[in-house]
């Protein structure tokens, strides 16, 4: 067990307008998640901490947030992985509703844009089962169907920070799976969305996205196929 | 939080890596260049509309602090063009964009930046402190 202190940023426009600090002691095993620590906060110290959290195991993508400085799932991350003194702020560039809560729904408005369900006007197989694809084809989008939409990307990227109309990585990661799926016929569309003026152009490659990710996406080569794609008309 | 502050936020506490501070410098480089440009546009433009007044802009083109200016001026320039490149370069092969090629990208970035400002550097340092010690006309 060590000792460990979780300062976290908190906001309630119900008791002050203006944000301020919590600080938490704890006794912590190394191999704690932060999400348990602020569930021990929570519970044992203060319930008015406010924060998302569902799974608890890397899937739902509920509870990201910027620990020690970079965006991370708190269920994902360890004790271990961190100092003695942890920072937690809610996510940048977003409204912040409650302590780590922001407002999410812009985000999913701009993941909206892209279409992100499949698209075909070709009638399904005689056999009314799947509509086959070879490995090789499967294996083309693979690495952006792993999103989970937790926002960590977008929230990361300083073109996002700058302007909030950028639909963002996420949003261009969701475009990617779909536009690279060789069942799917809307590629045009989402193409046409991601080269605007807040579409893909908007990345300048700062890769915070990728190294934010907790699934592991190559976000920034996602992006790049993408601008590839529009820059040549021709979807490889 | 105003877009400006989310930015200055992020910039300072956000823990990128070598992406996030090419992207920085890439930003702050463009908007020196086109301060400068802006100026320099409108110190020229006495020529015509103000002639007695160019000779006092040309006059503070001589003043060191400027100078000193314009040695960071070229750094500038030459930065966000090469890394100008380098965006360029990845953007045309996105296999490349890969976490492990950021940081060697990134870091040759700016040794070419440097590689070619030193000799720039020189000649306007020489002339920097020739007008501003030796008398230099």
């Amino acid at each position: 067990m060590a000792k460990v202190t979780l300062k976290i940023k908190r906001f309630d426009p119900q008791r002050e307008p203006a944000s301020w600090w919590s600080e938490h002691a704890l006794e912590a095993e190394p191999t704690e998640r932060v999400l348990d620590l602020l569930n021990r906060v929570k519970w044992e110290q203060d319930g008015t901490l406010s924060f998302r959290r569902s799974c608890g195991h890397g899937i739902c993508g509920s509870d990201s947030m910027r620990i020690d400085g970079a965006n991370r799932l708190a269920c994902k991350t360890l004790v271990s992985e961190l100092g003695s003194t942890i920072t937690i702020e809610p996510l940048l560039g977003m409204r912040v509703q409650r302590d780590l809560i922001v407002d999410l729904e812009p985000f999913f408005a701009a993941y909206r844009t892209v279409k992100p369900y499949f698209i075909s006007d070709a009638p399904p197989p005689p056999d009314g089962r799947e509509r086959l694809q070879t490995p090789a084809q499967r294996l083309r989008f693979d690495d952006t169907t792993k999103c989970i939409l937790c926002a960590c990307c977008t929230a990361s990227c300083p073109s996002f920070w700058a302007s909030s109309e950028y639909i963002g990585p996420a949003s261009i990661v969701q475009a990617h799976r779909f536009i690279f799926d060789s069942r799917d016929e809307g590629a045009g569309e989402r193409l046409q969305v991601a080269g605007e003026t807040m579409g893909v152009w908007r990345c300048h490659t700062a890769f915070n996205c990728t190294l934010a990710c907790p699934r592991g996406i190559n976000i920034t080569q996602a992006i790049g196929e993408v601008k590839r794609a529009l820059a040549t008309g021709r979807v490889e | 939080m105003s877009p400006l502050r989310t930015v200055i936020t992020g910039s300072v506490r956000y823990r990128g890596r070598e992406g996030q501070l090419a992207f920085i410098l890439h930003r702050l480089s463009g908007l020196g260049t086109l301060l400068f440009l802006a100026l320099h546009i409108l110190d020229t433009s006495t020529v015509y509309f103000f002639p007695a007044l160019y000779k006092e802009a040309l006059a503070l083109y001589r003043h060191p602090l400027f100078m000193l200016g314009e040695i960071f001026l070229v750094a500038a320039v030459i930065y966000h063009g090469t890394n100008g490149l380098r965006i360029a370069l990845f953007d045309l092969f996105p296999r490349l964009w890969r976490a492990e090629r950021e940081k060697p990208s990134v870091y040759t970035t700016l040794a070419v930046t440097v590689v070619l400002w030193l000799p720039a550097a020189f000649i306007m340092g020489r002339s920097l402190i020739g007008h501003t010690f030796l008398g230099w006309e």
